[in-house]
């Protein structure tokens, strides 16, 4: 996509160009639209900066947040928008729906997203 | 005149049993959750009690979910009815281009003959066909069980429904009774154009004791307990547009409740009562209503015998089980679905086991997350709504022999009739007060 240089320079973090280079610029230069890559220090436009002030680059794919997902997810224990995690599991306690207990003690153990995968989202 | 008799009546007592825990919602905490939560709990509860009452219905066959149907596989499928209705009101056809189409004039029942019912579960939804389930019986948010099969079309075609059915009855302990009554008057509509103070002054004097002489007097010592069923003020409409009121309306605004708490100490003085709030009392709007507050009666919450109840209102006295509502379920049902009378409604709301199948879908209703606290899981003995249009009353039958005594409370402001129950034999009666004087 061609864009002026002098256009680019806000969009990058600006770095000293080092005496002892060949003086050859940096050739990859992506436009900020493909800048959502992995990886990739660029400067984010805002639409991707989710609540919370954090990038929402990479998501949380640690295996208790997927486990959680799938509770989630599983229509047996009915919808879970609007209902926090442990009060969902909770309620298919309660309604003799037999939830694994290990996603029990995954919320009550902390350090995960006690609401659920939608949450802020709809 | 006669002088006073010596001995003094006394008037019968009863044990009372408040069960309105259920309908409270202090202990709820909203937190953004939407109604298909309480959805899910319903088509939850009733689905286990299907599925328990299908073995003895139609052993043979199986039972699958929505997206399980295989076209021409005879089976059973539970879900949750949704009637389409042609004529409901959709905030969306306010800002449809093609005004002219939507009447003028609102009709009291949404019927059509187009209407369709569709079953739905947590997998996926059905229309229904056959002729078998009427919809014009039905109605949005009722639980049932289906016998048929999926057509090439992708319908479902019913042949068999089975509905929940009257739900157990606790035994009550044969007694040996004696005649106690409980008077149920609804539609005060006290500060409204059309409520006479005389009449209501006259039943406060009947039920006290104060009117006739010791043979009356002695009838009215049998009444053990009033229920007042909603609706007891009006507030003009013109008080409550929204603009700041002078202070000389103010008072306007408050002296219904001063008239209905006179009223109310001189009962409350002379036997327990329990009020429940309707739609034109100030609580919530949305189901269920949450009790009045005693502020406003300050002159007979001081007593013991006042009780302020939720709406609907389930108590037991002598341990027989009264449960009733203001009058907005069956107010609900008669404007999307027909019946030959509002005792079939009763009965209807009692056959599917929930006393307003039609919230949260047309009647207001409070999102609750882990119950659905319209369930009637026990049958009561005497099943009352308040606010229509005349006395009816019926005594139904169960198959597991329930015995329930159905009563349609008029409007009192309009009628002039209140209702007698005899909690001995559950025999009823109204009780018509008039004022006019003839020439």
């Amino acid at each position: 996509m061609a864009t002026t240089s002098k256009n680019m320079n806000v969009f990058y973090r600006q770095k000293k160009k080092s005496t002892t280079s060949t003086g050859k610029k940096s050739t990859k230069s992506p436009s900020p639209k493909h800048a959502a890559t992995f990886g990739s220090d660029i400067t984010q436009p805002p639409g991707l900066v989710s609540h919370g002030g954090s990038l929402d680059l990479k998501d949380d794919f640690d295996e208790q947040e997927q486990v959680l997902r799938q509770f989630d997810m599983n229509m047996a224990y009915g919808p879970c928008v609007g209902i926090t995690r442990l009060d969902r599991w909770e309620r298919a306690q309660r309604m003799g729906l037999n939830p694994p207990k290990e996603i029990e003690s995954l919320l009550k153990g902390g350090k995960v997203k006690l609401e659920s995968l939608f949450d802020g989202r709809v | 005149m006669e002088v006073d008799s010596q001995e003094q009546l006394q008037r019968k007592q009863s044990t009372y049993l408040s069960l309105d825990e259920n309908f409270e919602i202090q202990k709820e905490v909203y937190r953004g959750q939407q109604y298909s939560q309480i959805y899910f709990a319903r088509l939850h509860m009733m689905r286990t009690l299907l599925y328990s009452l299908v073995p003895n219905w139609k052993s043979h066959l199986p039972v699958c979910t929505v997206l399980e149907l295989e076209e021409g596989k005879e089976c059973i499928i539970v879900g949750t009815l949704y009637k389409h209705m042609k004529l409901k009101p959709c905030i969306l056809d306010e800002y449809s281009k093609e005004r002219s189409v939507a009447p003028l004039i609102k009709p009291h029942n949404f019927m059509h003959q187009d209407d369709y019912l569709v079953l739905e579960d947590e997998s996926g939804r059905v229309k229904l066909g056959g002729t078998k389930l009427s919809p014009s019986v039905y109605v949005t948010g009722v639980v049932v069980a289906l016998h048929g099969k999926e057509t090439s079309a992708g319908a479902f075609f019913v042949e068999d429904v089975l509905e929940a059915g009257l739900p157990p009855q606790i035994e009550r302990p044969l007694k040996s009774r004696e005649d106690k009554y409980v008077v149920f008057v609804s539609g005060l509509s006290i500060g409204s154009s059309s409520s006479n103070p005389l009449q209501f002054q006259l039943l406060v004097d009947h039920i006290t004791g104060h009117l006739g002489d010791e043979e009356e007097q002695g009838l009215a010592a049998e009444i053990v307990h009033l229920v007042i069923v909603g609706n007891s003020v009006e507030i003009s409409h013109g008080l409550l547009n929204g603009q700041n009121l002078a202070s000389k309306d103010q008072s306007r605004l408050s002296e219904p409740f001063k008239e209905l708490d006179i009223l109310l100490t001189q009962i409350a003085a002379s036997l327990p009562l329990d009020i429940m709030p309707g739609s034109s009392d100030p609580a919530n709007f949305a189901l269920p209503q949450q009790p009045l507050n005693r502020c406003l009666f300050p002159g007979s919450a001081t007593y013991n015998t006042f009780r302020s109840c939720t709406n609907p209102h389930c108590f037991e006295l002598d341990s027989i089980r009264f449960l009733g509502t203001s009058g907005q379920n069956i107010d609900d049902l008669t404007k999307y679905s027909e019946a030959k009378d509002k005792l079939d409604f009763l009965e209807r709301t009692l056959r599917w086991r929930h006393l307003a199948p039609t919230a949260p879908n047309t009647l207001g209703c409070y999102p609750f997350t882990d119950r659905d606290p319209f369930l009637i899981d026990s049958c009561p003995d005497v099943y009352f709504v308040g606010n229509q249009e005349k006395y009816e009353t019926r005594l139904l039958k169960g198959l597991e022999g329930q015995l329930v005594r159905l009563i349609c409370i008029p409007r009192f402001c309009e009628t002039g009739v209140a209702v007698v129950l005899n909690m001995r034999n559950l025999e009823c009666h109204a009780l018509t007060f008039g004022t006019q004087i003839s020439s």
